[in-house]
């Protein structure tokens, strides 16, 4: 009997491995452990065997019984990820193939710094202000402290419309409309179109971008212009890049100054681009005039503010490296497509 | 905290209102948590006598009272002029005073009737505390003191009407842990004068060392203060109603006389006192036979049997008062059952000390009893604090128990705490509030607190221990702005106080600056503008999310310049008198095709694309996000537009699918998820009427009759003008067009808001029909959806059928019905009757085929 067992279970083995698809488990199963099968038959003869004998060989029938059924049930599962795997249509995939992607676009470089910039000043609290692109005297020079004489108010220097309205000529008017609008404290970044009257070349663009920071309050001195512009340049340009600001000249800023960052193409040592002198310029600078405030009727001895300009495309040109500004406007998907792993 | 406002108002003049008096406390920082009236009662309660209560034999409680209402006009009284009530309260008995309501009283929470009750009459209830709204008491009717006199009304007894405001006080204000210390705050608030108790006591009667007592200190830093008091020839009675009330009302059960007093004591000061019988303190185990009091910490295992009849084993870290053999009280915590007050105790030891906060914790966390002792003392209470309290229980415990006052006072108090000296500066109080506050007010408030004003002088920081340091100026000198000063902004700008030492949370000068504001109120720190109004946020995000969309959906941007070409507008079609063509004209134009400012993207975007044709590209999607420029009526505006142009595959080729040409399905597919993704519901769609559309193939998608975008087929007329030629591209050039100033005024306002999900499952059923080309889809989904706009949740439509099967003009369309009952599971039966609905109402409608 023992040895009819030991058989059956072998026997049983085999028929197991044997398995192709579910429905033979099922089968073998039913052959085995069902009722009519062998295994129940000895237990059905366990009475043949003296009283001694009996519940050893009880108990090796349900070990043979329960080796059987793990068995089954390994092979049921194995037998069931096979058929998954090869039915019709269930073939692998070549992996070396290229995934499908959905194809998406990109944006213009030179919103992907404007964003960016948008970014960097709204995390230091700034706000962002926008303004028409159709301005008057006022709000583009004589709010802003330019004499009526003063050069930049030429035909071949702005654009003016028929109607005698004018394309402003930097987004400084919109720091004008907040102040107009708003008391202090003020700290906002105004983006924007600016237009000047110049042949496009490699270093000009009669369409241009500009943001301008004005921050006012009390207590506002040339210290918090130069962190701002440190931090903003740290963060646009990598941490390692230094910013300076010189003495210069414009009306609407007393004093004035010009900022420039260390060179981000040779990191200060001179080259090309810096015109070997390690650093590029940025923009214009500098504490709010009193007499901005004057005409707008803020107390210059309460507050004081101070003010930036940048040029986006000239950020964009140094950052990405883009030789002529021209190539901004003329949106070939050639140069867009290379900035589709900036757009964000 | 409970406190009765008409208690609190002995020591100061409260307003009249209590929700101003509330408001005025909430904005002093100390917040009101429930408010509880108890309203004024009828003339019909008042006091009476029980002359006899006999128990009604048929009943286990009640008693048939006579009362002796005095002359209070009544029809039915007895012959001998009593009342008869019926009372089922258990401690009724003859010869008790009690408060009785006449039959039509009405109490608050019901009213009293002539009744009969097993078949006796009863005229009148006597009450209890709960039934006249006092208290939550109600376990036996009120027993008033054997004096009062009969006929006093309830009103007068109890002083009502009055109100119980239940307050928190935050653990940093021990001081505001009595009825004394609220007032004093309500007072600097206020600025009025606080009355404080005249503690006046007797003449001592005998000397020391009649009532002698051993007292060892054994541990100054757990109790760094213990003074007691001797009294003989105390009577423990009852407390008189006044003292009774003044508990009851803040929600203390009364005792007898004593312990009421050192209950009153602790409600009006704030600071606990303990009274042992003197007579059960045994001596110390060696010297003299003198009743003992040792402040030590326990012995570890030491039991304590406690007031609260409870036993307690110590482990050794608490601190006990023992007398000379064993512990009898927790120190600060609660009191020990061996040498408790009873109704026989004579002489007594009344106990007012002071414990270190951290010890009183500890004891009552570990032991888990929390007492309105250990609650005062875990929050720190001054050792000077100890006075007061000690000679106010005294007064009251000669005055009402009619004790005898021993010339002893025991006094154990070796530091002393050195009350702070801090300064203030009004110009730091400004820099840090917001606004100015002057010296005189700043003394104001602060003297009203109870700090003591020293001297003006120059700033020094941190606490002064030697105030000749300070550089002093008169302070009058200060208000007049001196300039002999100014080059020293600091000096002689700082008003100097001594702080009480009951006042642990004022360290610093900024705590002095929290004071002020707070006493001053919030509302008065003034409303700085910050930035943060400039900025449309709303609309910056709806346009970066517009952007980001377009360019997931394949579109590189351009950038062109804000002028152009005049002509290209008549190329798109446009008429002398449409707006488009009112172009504004520079002065000084560099060229002829830059001379005028823009109106439409569109033009500019035809010659991107003709450029990037030009350079072998086949598949371009390309946008603008842009200002156009208008002058209307003499104004100029600048309205926000995006604009698309599409051409070629609807995606980049890839090995795996077919890639089809883009057609008016991608395009509207756009925008309508564009709009799904803003929020712009309630799209309505109509043709766009654009001169340089194709006249089939385009829609305008409109808000309230607000154009939100539109998109179509460029008219192959337009694209030639351009320069293109559709026949020779053999691809469709495919406009999309955006108002943005529209869809950001639209979705300005927009709420989102969540509906339930449905608890019950949702059943679609699929009906396929044929129908006429000249039926639109839109037309059919809204005839299904009329079946019955509440359980058709969706209509869709998942497959269209033109071929050899179908007659010609028509085509077949099978749509799902998704159905959905948001009260009940829908039965196949309601489905198949809404589906032939559904079906009944297409046929009617049109000529349909059901397949």
């Amino acid at each position: 009997m023992r040895e009819q067992l030991n058989e059956l279970v072998r026997q049983a083995e085999s028929d197991i491995l044997a398995c192709q698809n579910p429905n033979d488990v099922m089968n073998v199963k039913a052959q085995y452990l069902g009722k009519k099968s062998l295994l129940n038959g000895l237990f059905a003869r366990l009475r043949e065997l003296p009283p001694e004998e009996r519940p050893a060989f009880g108990n090796q029938i349900n070990e043979s019984r329960n080796r059987i059924e793990a068995l089954l049930e390994a092979q049921s599962t194995k037998v069931k990820e096979a058929a998954w795997n090869t039915r019709e249509g269930g073939k692998a995939t070549d992996m070396s193939m290229p995934g499908i992607t959905s194809s998406r676009g990109g944006f213009h470089p030179l919103t992907i710094i404007r964003r960016e910039i948008d970014d960097v000043f709204l995390s230091m609290g700034f706000e962002i202000a926008e303004g028409p692109d159709i301005e008057d005297d006022f709000h583009n020079f004589d709010a802003l402290n330019t004499p009526a004489d003063h050069p930049s108010r030429n035909l071949a220097d702005t654009f003016y419309l028929e109607d005698g309205s004018l394309l402003r000529s930097q987004t400084s008017t919109v720091q004008i409309r907040v102040m107009e609008s708003y008391p202090p404290p003020i700290r906002i970044i105004s983006p924007g179109r600016c237009y000047r009257n110049d042949k496009p070349d490699p270093s000009h663009s009669p369409v241009f971008h500009q943001v301008e920071a004005l921050v006012v309050d009390k207590g506002i001195s040339l210290a918090d212009m130069t962190d701002t512009l440190s931090q903003f340049a740290s963060i646009m340009f990598g941490a390692n890049v230094g910013s300076r600001i010189r003495p210069h000249f414009f009306p609407f800023t007393e004093p004035s100054a010009e900022m420039d960052i260390s060179c981000v193409v040779c990191g200060g040592a001179g080259c090309r681009v810096c015109k070997h002198s390690g650093w590029l310029e940025m923009g214009g600078a500098g504490m709010v005039d009193p007499n901005v405030f004057k005409t707008l009727g803020i107390d210059s001895e309460i507050y004081t503010g101070f003010a930036f300009g940048l040029g986006i495309e000239r950020i964009a040109m140094l950052k990405y490296n883009i030789p002529d500004m021209r190539i901004l406007f003329e949106n070939d998907l050639r140069m867009l497509r290379q900035f589709k792993g900036e757009s964000r | 905290m409970k406190i009765s406002l008409n208690w609190l108002a002995k020591y100061i003049d409260l307003p009249d209102s209590v929700t101003e008096l509330e408001k005025l406390l909430t904005f002093a920082g100390i917040e009101v948590e429930g408010v509880k009236h108890i309203p004024a009662l009828q003339e019909s309660v008042f006091s009476a006598r029980i002359v006899s209560a006999e128990a009604d034999p048929k009943s286990d409680h009640l008693h048939c009272c006579k009362v002796d209402i005095g002359d209070y006009p009544y029809n039915d009284k007895t012959e001998d002029g009593l009342v008869q009530v019926i009372c089922g309260a258990p401690n009724c008995h003859a010869g008790m005073m009690a408060l009785i309501a006449m039959p039509g009283t009405v109490l608050p929470e019901f009213t009293i009737a002539k009744a009969k009750i097993r078949g006796v009459e009863s005229h009148g209830m006597l009450c209890s505390e709960k039934e006249l709204g006092i208290s939550d008491n109600h376990a036996g009717i009120i027993e008033l003191p054997e004096d009062t006199a009969i006929g006093l009304m309830a009103n007068e007894l109890y002083e009502l009407p009055d109100t119980i405001f239940e307050l928190e006080i935050t653990p940093n204000r021990p001081d505001l842990l009595g009825y004394i210390g609220i007032a004093r705050d309500l007072s600097a608030k206020l600025n009025i004068a606080l009355r404080l108790p005249v503690i006046q006591i007797p003449e001592p009667k005998f000397p020391a060392g009649e009532l002698p007592l051993t007292l060892v200190n054994e541990d100054t830093e757990l109790c760094p203060r213990y003074t007691a008091r001797l009294f003989r020839n105390v009577h423990i009675t009852q407390s008189p109603l006044w003292l009774k009330r003044a508990l009851i009302k803040s929600g203390l059960r009364p005792i007898n006389n004593l312990v009421d007093i050192t209950n009153f004591v602790l409600l009006e000061y704030g600071h606990p006192l303990h009274a042992f019988d003197y007579d059960k303190l045994a001596p110390l185990p060696s010297g003299d036979t003198h009743p003992a009091i040792v402040i030590r910490k326990a012995i570890a295992k030491e039991p304590i049997m406690a007031l609260d009849g409870k036993s307690y084993n110590l482990d050794g870290d608490e601190l006990v008062i023992a007398d000379g053999e064993k512990a009898s009280a927790l120190a600060g915590v609660m009191g020990g059952n061996l040498s408790a007050i009873s109704d026989s105790t004579t002489r007594i030891v009344l106990e007012s000390a002071a414990f270190h906060p951290g010890s009183v914790r500890k004891t009552s966390y570990k032991h888990k009893i929390s007492t309105d002792s250990s609650y005062r003392f875990e929050r720190h209470l001054s050792d000077h604090a100890t006075t007061n309290a000690s000679l106010r229980a005294t007064q009251l415990i000669c005055e009402l128990a009619q004790a005898e006052l021993c010339e002893a006072v025991y006094d154990d108090w070796q530091k002393p705490t050195v009350a702070l000296v801090l300064g203030i500066r009004p110009a730091r109080y400004e820099q840090v509030i917001g606004y100015y506050l002057d010296g005189d007010t700043i003394k104001d408030y602060l003297e009203k607190l109870g700090l003591r004003f020293i001297q003006y002088g120059n700033w020094k920081p941190g606490a002064i221990s030697d105030i000749s340091e300070v550089y002093c100026h008169h302070g009058e000198e200060i208000k007049q702005g001196l300039t002999e000063f100014s080059e020293q902004p600091d000096c002689i700008h700082t008003l100097y106080f001594e702080i009480p030492t009951s006042r642990v949370d004022l360290e610093r000068e900024i705590d002095l600056i929290e004071e002020l504001a707070r006493l001053d109120g919030y509302d008065k720190v003034p409303v700085k503008t910050l930035p943060g109004r400039i900025m449309d946020r709303h609309a910056y995000k709806t346009m970066r999310q517009i952007t980001d969309y377009i360019v997931s959906r394949g579109c590189f941007e351009t950038l062109n310049y804000s002028f152009t070409d005049p002509d290209t507008m008549a190329k798109l079609g446009f008429q002398e008198s449409d707006p488009e063509m009112q172009m504004i004209r520079l002065r000084n134009p560099q060229s002829g095709t830059m001379s005028v400012m823009r109106t439409s993207l569109i033009p500019q975007l035809l010659q991107n694309l003709v450029y990037n044709l030009n350079r072998g590209e086949r598949n371009v999607k390309l946008f603008e996000l842009g200002k156009t420029y208008f002058k209307i009526a003499g104004k100029h505006s600048e309205p926000m537009h995006l604009s698309a142009i599409f051409t070629g595959l609807n995606r980049e080729e890839n090995w795996q699918d077919k890639s089809i040409q883009l057609g008016a399905t991608t395009l509207k597919g756009i925008l309508d998820e564009l709009f799904l993704l803003l929020g712009v519901h309630n799209c309505a769609c109509a043709p766009a009427n654009r001169p340089f559309l194709n006249k089939q193939e385009n829609a305008s998608y409109t808000v309230y009759k607000q154009e939100v975008g539109y998109f179509g087929k460029l008219s192959a007329t337009v694209a030639e003008s351009f320069g293109i030629d559709l026949i020779e591209l053999k691809q469709d050039l495919w406009i999309l067009h955006l108002d943005v100033d529209n869809i950001v005024e639209i979705t300005r306002n927009r709420k989102m808001k969540f509906s339930p999900i449905p608890r019950y499952p949702a059943v679609t059923r699929d009906i396929s029909f044929l129908i006429a080309d000249n039926v639109g889809y839109s037309e059919i989904e809204a005839c299904v959806k009329g079946v019955d706009c509440s359980l058709i949740e969706e209509v869709k439509v998942f497959d269209e059928y033109r071929g050899k099967q179908i007659p010609a003009g028509h085509r077949s369309l099978s749509i799902h019905v998704k159905f959905q009952d948001t009260e009940k599971t829908l039965t196949d039966e309601r489905i198949d009757h809404l589906v032939d609905l559904v079906k009944t109402k297409l046929t009617e409608t049109w000529q349909i085929n059901l397949r």
